[in-house]
């Protein structure tokens, strides 16, 4: 029982969130100086993380597992901390200075949720495609067809503006019509598909990228939480020392 | 570029007539402004614009954070002599005139950097102040360092996202496994610990102080040491 109350101890502590953040540091430093240098790095863009990892040696790995046990960690010591503030200050008339750090800490754990679905779910395809080539979509019946690739140069050669037309197929049937332009992808049936690369010569082609990123979503509530926290909790300073 | 060395000159001499330094902003806005003018997009690609655009938002920022000092000198001339060897720096690299790919014509990546270099510049003032802190030992040093550090923090985290999102967009992930990510990782982990440190007793002060001089040290080596040294989506 002791053992047990010593440990929740240790979890709800600051002083734990202190040693947690500096433990990532120094992993993160460790893995910053690891991964340029280890060209398997580079297969972590098109495989999920939870995956690569588990297929590298683990004298280039051992900080990221290091870096998943401190996250899960301070995950538990992030929410014991937050429960633990909300309960023990419920009572102050200023709710919103309250609430404020524990929205920052859910926008957190919503991004680290993001990492967690995408560490599990993600990935990420190539096709060279040329007009009128067929990509079949992985795990779907649905075929994308590139229709159309425009690009337009100016004077000097440079690429100014490209567009590329799509059509997702099915048995024949045009399912749905689509152009992706720059930061415009495609998005259907949870992919994202976009153009990564085009080539003028000898004929118009482009390099589609097909992803999946299931932490998409999570990723995008957790930053909106985290900025409406923190930008709560600056005007709040703000107000408080006027 | 005779703006720019006229602003390095009025940096360096804003250490004897202050005033110099609010004309060293003035002439480099000047010159941001007259850059994207000429170029017809937001001038924040490549060292040579990234570092007169940091160098202009450290005098600025310095100028909003000195109106809360009765002694703004002891404050006021390191950032005059960081932004003066910014501005030396942006100099000696070459500017980059050519129209940006189609990729990067978007508002989230105007954005992502504005926002990016405008927390880098607030990192540099709090380190300013444990600068000044550590010679002076006066409180209110360390807790402007604080503020400068939350308002950074808070602008960076929405640099982040921003680049997030145009990620997404652009490539298809809202995360890349690449040195700069990693680095950029890193800044967000230091400054979360320095922002929970300051709320323990122990690390208030003199520590405090020394985190932060250290935060932009690090920031730096995001910035410029990975940009220039490793392989990555923001190599320069």
């Amino acid at each position: 029982m002791n053992l047990l109350k010593e440990l929740l101890n240790i979890l709800f502590s600051l002083r734990t969130t202190l040693w947690l953040l500096g433990f990532s540091l120094i992993l993160l430093f460790a893995g910053a100086f690891i991964m340029p240098v280890h060209t398997e790095f580079q297969a972590l863009h098109a495989t999920p993380l939870f995956k690569w990892i588990q297929m590298q040696p683990l004298n280039i790995t051992w900080w990221l597992w290091g870096l998943i046990g401190i996250l899960a960690a301070l995950t538990v010591n992030t929410l014991l901390c937050s429960i633990e503030s909300i309960i023990s200050k419920r009572k102050v008339t200023q709710w919103l200075l309250l609430i404020s750090p524990q929205i920052i800490h859910a926008g957190f754990l919503f991004v680290l949720l993001a990492h967690l679905l995408s560490g599990i779910g993600a990935s990420q395809g190539m096709a060279a495609a040329g007009e009128g080539s067929v990509v079949k979509l992985s795990g779907e019946d649905t075929v994308l067809m590139v229709r159309e690739i425009n690009m337009n140069y100016d004077s000097y050669g440079y690429l100014t503006d490209w567009d590329v037309s799509v059509e997702y197929l099915s048995d024949g049937n045009v399912l749905h019509r689509d152009v992706i332009r720059p930061n415009q992808p495609s998005t259907r049936m949870g992919f994202n598909i976009n153009v990564k690369d085009l080539r003028p010569y000898p004929v118009e082609a482009v390099l589609l990228q097909i992803n999946r990123e299931p932490g998409a979503l999570w990723a995008l509530i957790g930053g909106i939480l985290f900025t409406l926290g923190i930008v709560t909790l600056i005007l709040l300073k703000i107000r408080m020392e006027k | 570029m005779w703006i720019l060395a006229l602003s390095f000159g009025t940096y360096l001499f804003a250490l004897w007539k202050r005033p110099l330094l609010y004309v060293g902003l003035v002439l480099q806005v000047a010159y941001i402004f007259s850059r994207g003018a000429e170029l017809g997009r937001l001038p924040l690609v490549g060292p040579h614009d990234t570092l007169i655009f940091l160098s202009a938002s450290m005098a600025a920022f310095a100028v909003a954070f000195g109106y809360a000092l009765k002694d703004r000198s002891l404050f006021l001339n390191p950032v005059a002599i960081i932004a003066a060897l910014f501005t030396a720096f942006a100099m000696t690299t070459p500017q980059q005139n050519s129209p940006l790919p189609p990729i990067l014509k978007t508002f989230w990546f105007e954005c992502h950097v504005v926002l990016a270099f405008m927390s880098y510049a607030l990192f540099g003032i709090a380190a300013v102040f444990g600068g000044v802190y550590l010679k002076d030992r006066q409180n209110a040093f360390e807790g402007l360092g604080y503020r400068a550090v939350l308002i950074g923090y808070c602008l960076f985290t929405l640099s982040m996202i921003f680049g997030g999102i145009w990620a997404y967009l652009a490539w298809g992930t809202y995360w890349i496994w690449t040195p700069k990510e990693l680095w950029t990782s890193i800044l967000f982990a230091y400054y979360s610990f320095y922002l929970h440190a300051r709320l323990r007793q122990w690390w208030t002060g003199r520590p405090m102080a020394v985190l932060g001089i250290a935060g932009f040290a690090i920031t730096m080596f995001t910035y410029l040491g990975v940009s220039l040294l490793m392989k990555s989506s923001h190599s320069f």
